[in-house]
């Protein structure tokens, strides 16, 4: 009985943000006390298409897609070197990687805000990327290295012990076996940036207007409507991340 | 561990930048060397308030969720299709970002969201102001009860690795010595679970006490959670205390990394099994 409350539970947890901010993204005349909106109407959704959203919509896909590909740039040679790490220098090195995504996200921000805006990065869709990019990086070192320490290093000294060169190593060994890593990790990243809003407020200085911004903006204008449809744009990249790794989990080996 | 530094470069010259800005030394009001600002905000009683707000909200919720995360985790272990359906459905809400679990507070909780609406309906409301305010509220209920239903999930999925991965050999040889299944849940079970959760739930504290979306949509003006008042202060009419905003970042930097510390010495206590 019990079990069944909770699986119960647990289904209106899953399911019903979903039908919540569907209604309220088509909610016309939908005044308290009523429960369902008075009529319906399509206008938020075709602002996707062609209007107030489809901008935002734009910007925020083409940042987080700099984003992505910049910080496993990064963020892959340097968990490798983490991987190889052993004993207390390995704690410090994640403490240390860890830092930018503990660190709260305003006063990042803040702190890098003085410097990007002598760089004249400040209110610049590069700005707010290259501020993305620090908390991604941070996610993608420590999501490496814990794909490189599973991954058994004999491998390459093996074909180190067999005259090839680094590079080789990487290009022929390292890299086709974590080809799929590297896209679980460019996804990753896409979304650290996809959902950020703090770094994009403070760095872009309300000029670059995100997705995650425009959603701000609506609920705090109370136009609701378009804060759902804004919102429910925002959980379908991770929707979308989170089914492609069931499918691969279950995908043999 | 060089490189490791390259990746926190970032933080460090972030501080470096807000300790300038919070002496004086840059910033649009500058006039050189002055602790003015640091004695403004460590004097503040709204600072500490700040600070002990947002630490405390995270607790509260990040120690709810934990618990919740924790039963699901024993309760729903098994092979059985409720007990596989029960697992699928907690990590729905995982990949949902902070801001559209804070928009659904908003839509739901709020004085004349859908909560309040279902009240009326039952005839236990008359008009939105009937309904206690959940958000905006000084306690932050509403801004708690969002947060740790965001935490949920991933705090369930650590759950239930952990109890995959560590627990069901120690509680087979609990059995086989003869401990009872009281026992094993009291002695091995939820020790197990606690070492491996441990982690993740600092984790999520430092995360929900920093972070802003949450807390920007949910919490009250007073007091003022610590990244929001960190944010008003940067957003001060006044040139002068804008540098204020300096203090608070280097006491944010302080506290996350007193968190990250903490977080590491945890693991590298547990992680010798």
């Amino acid at each position: 009985m019990g079990r069944r409350i909770t699986i119960g539970a647990l289904a209106l947890s899953a399911l019903a943000p979903f039908v919540i901010l569907g209604v309220w993204s088509l909610g016309d005349h939908w005044f308290f006390p009523a429960l369902l909106p008075g009529a319906l109407t399509a206008d938020s959704w075709r602002a996707v298409l062609n209007g107030r959203l489809a901008a935002a919509v734009a910007t925020s896909g083409a940042v987080a897609i700099a984003t992505a590909a910049v910080s496993c740039g990064i963020g892959l040679p340097i968990g490798h070197a983490v991987a190889r790490l052993d004993g207390s220098r390995r704690h410090i090195a994640m403490a240390l990687a860890f830092l930018p995504v503990a660190a709260p996200p305003i006063a990042l921000g803040l702190g890098l805000q003085y410097g990007f805006v002598q760089l004249g990065l400040g209110g610049t869709i590069a700005g707010v990327i290259a501020a993305h990019v620090v908390p991604a990086t941070s996610f993608l070192v420590i999501y490496f290295a814990g794909v490189f320490t599973a991954l058994d290093r004999r491998i390459e000294d093996e074909a180190r012990s067999l005259g090839a060169t680094p590079r080789q190593v990487w290009t022929r060994i390292t890299l086709p076996i974590i080809r799929r890593p590297i896209g679980d990790a460019l996804a990753l990243g896409f979304l650290v940036s996809w959902a950020q809003v703090p770094l994009t407020l403070v760095i872009g200085g309300g000029i670059v207007r995100t997705l995650p911004l425009a959603v701000y903006d609506y609920l705090r204008s109370g136009e609701a409507r378009y804060a759902a449809t804004g919102a429910l744009l925002l959980t379908v990249p991770p929707v979308l991340a989170l089914l492609a790794a069931r499918r691969e989990r279950v995908a043999p080996l | 561990v060089k490189l490791a530094w390259l990746v926190a470069m970032p933080v460090m010259i972030g501080v470096l930048y807000a300790a300038a800005g919070a002496l004086g030394l840059i910033g649009l009001d500058a006039h050189g060397f002055t602790t003015a600002h640091l004695a403004r905000v460590l004097g503040d009683p709204s600072t500490w308030r700040g600070i002990a707000w947002s630490l405390a909200t995270a607790a509260v919720a990040t120690a709810a969720a934990t618990v919740v995360s924790a039963g699901l985790a024993v309760g729903f272990r098994g092979t059985r299709l409720g007990d596989r359906l029960a697992r699928a459905l907690a990590a729905v809400p995982l990949p949902m970002p902070h801001l559209v679990a804070a928009t659904l507070g908003v839509l739901v909780l709020g004085q004349s969201g859908l909560l309040a609406r279902i009240a009326y309906a039952l005839r236990l409301i008359r008009q939105p102001a009937d309904m206690p305010a959940l958000v905006l509220d000084p306690l932050g209920l509403g801004y708690m009860a969002t947060m740790a239903w965001k935490e949920i999930p991933f705090l369930t999925v650590v759950a239930i690795a952990v109890l995959a991965t560590r627990g069901t050999r120690l509680e087979e040889a609990a059995r086989t010595l003869g401990a009872t299944p009281a026992d094993t849940l009291r002695r091995v079970t939820l020790p197990v679970l606690w070492r491996g959760l441990a982690p993740a739930s600092i984790a999520g504290a430092i995360v929900i006490a920093g972070g802003f979306e949450g807390a920007y949509l949910l919490a009250p003006s007073r007091p003022l959670a610590l990244p929001l008042l960190t944010y008003d202060r940067y957003r001060s009419i006044d040139l002068a205390r804008r540098a204020d905003a300096y203090v608070l970042v280097l006491l944010g930097f302080a506290l996350a990394l007193i968190a990250v510390v903490a977080l590491e010495w945890v693991r590298s206590r547990w992680d010798v099994e």
